[in-house]
């Protein structure tokens, strides 16, 4: 009787000897990691390590439990710790992974849409530089065109009258006698007809037109400019009426203000009598 | 006496860790998971690095104990294998993180210049 309790007593020892053990150092690591990753976005994104993790702290407890002076009790703990630690290594490692290639098909569709937006740009200019090109084009054709008909209009004039060019544009003169009679400004029968040349000649060039009336020295001055206003008036007055536009063609008396010849001669006098129709080269 | 002779045999054996035969492929493949950590970039990142070198000491240390005490052998060789994996997990990670790291970079500077 007092041996069994003798042998009692010592069992109930051991039992609460070996209950108030604590664990090692290595096993509480590896408990508290394993919980890290298991409560953590590590067990989502890397469910098979976490499990691995699981086995190993298990493995560890056994050891624990069963033979806690094993050298290879700690090798085990240690072990399952390493596995919670790869665990969350390579969870870290993927949600790396994901960011990066987040960050990559951003990049893609940032720099896409920077070269959409480049591209249109592009488009943009090059259709303002052919519209360009063909504006320039067109105002090219439409010179040459203006050329050819003013180079018609002058040959058809230079048959009707004299034409020349000087630093107001291209001047074209007719005498007095072949327009009016002497000291009027009523116009001749034949001078409409020969206006009629000119207007058919010029319509259409929308140029601005300068007449002038010149006369030659016999008389007073002021009723010089007063004839040569009125004779100015009256050409292009004819004129506007054969559809030349009126706001692009003026009349101007200049009385016997320069004058082209010596007013001391008959044939002078008759040359300075005359008017000028002045085309003046079209403003761009 | 022969029968004697066998039984001794057997005690002796047992008494030299035959149960626990030595863990030489084991021993050999920790080896290839060093070598696989090393190449991986281990030992450009520091805890790598330190997990890489405790795998040594352990696959070392376990070196000698092969033959002697196989059980522990193999214990620490398990040890050096999960250390070297570790040591690779963390050289992993923190090369995605760097690769992370410069794309978002590079966005940062994509969208800057828009």
């Amino acid at each position: 009787m007092r041996t069994t309790n003798i042998w009692g007593l010592l069992a109930v020892g051991l039992v609460a000897c070996a209950g108030e053990r604590l664990p090692p150092k290595a096993l509480v690591d590896a408990r508290n990691e394993f919980t890290r990753a298991k409560a953590g976005v590590t067990v989502q994104l890397d469910p098979t390590d976490v499990h691995e993790a699981d086995l190993a702290l298990q493995k560890a407890e056994w050891a624990w439990n069963n033979d806690p002076d094993d050298p290879t009790t700690i090798d085990l703990a240690i072990i399952a710790q390493r596995k919670a630690q790869i665990a969350e290594a390579e969870a870290a490692g993927i949600k790396a992974q994901s960011d990066a290639d987040q960050a990559r098909h951003d990049l893609q569709a940032t720099t896409s849409s920077q070269l959409q937006a480049t591209r249109g740009q592009l488009n943009q200019t090059q259709s303002q530089l052919q519209m360009t090109a063909a504006q320039a084009a067109e105002q090219a054709k439409k010179l040459v065109d203006l050329e050819a008909k003013l180079k018609d209009a002058r040959d058809t004039i230079a048959k009707i009258a004299a034409v020349k060019d000087d630093d107001r544009g291209m001047v074209i003169t007719l005498q007095g006698e072949v327009l009016f009679k002497t000291g009027k400004w009523d116009l001749k029968a034949g001078a409409m007809a020969k206006l009629d040349q000119i207007a058919d000649a010029l319509r259409g060039k929308e140029q601005p037109m300068v007449v002038f009336g010149f006369t030659d020295n016999v008389g007073t001055r002021e009723m010089n400019m007063d004839l040569s206003q009125r004779r100015a008036q009256s050409v292009r007055d004819y004129l506007v009426g054969k559809g030349i536009p009126q706001d692009l063609i003026t009349a101007q008396g200049k009385g016997p203000d320069e004058p082209v010849a010596d007013n001391g001669s008959l044939e002078g006098r008759a040359q300075n009598r005359r008017v000028e129709i002045v085309v003046q080269p079209k403003k761009s | 006496m022969r029968i004697g002779a066998i039984a001794l045999f057997s005690l002796f054996g047992i008494a030299c860790g035959s149960s626990f035969p030595p863990p030489n492929d084991e021993w050999s493949a920790a080896k290839e998971d060093i070598g696989r950590a090393e190449s991986g970039g281990a030992p450009q990142v520091p805890d790598a690095k330190l997990h890489l070198q405790l795998a040594a000491e352990d696959l070392a240390k376990s070196k000698q104990l092969i033959d002697n005490d196989n059980k522990r052998a193999a214990s620490l060789i398990a040890l050096a294998r999960v250390e070297a994996t570790l040591a690779l997990s963390l050289a992993k990670q923190q090369a995605a993180q760097d690769a992370a790291q410069q794309a978002q970079s590079e966005l940062q500077k994509a969208k800057a210049g828009q």
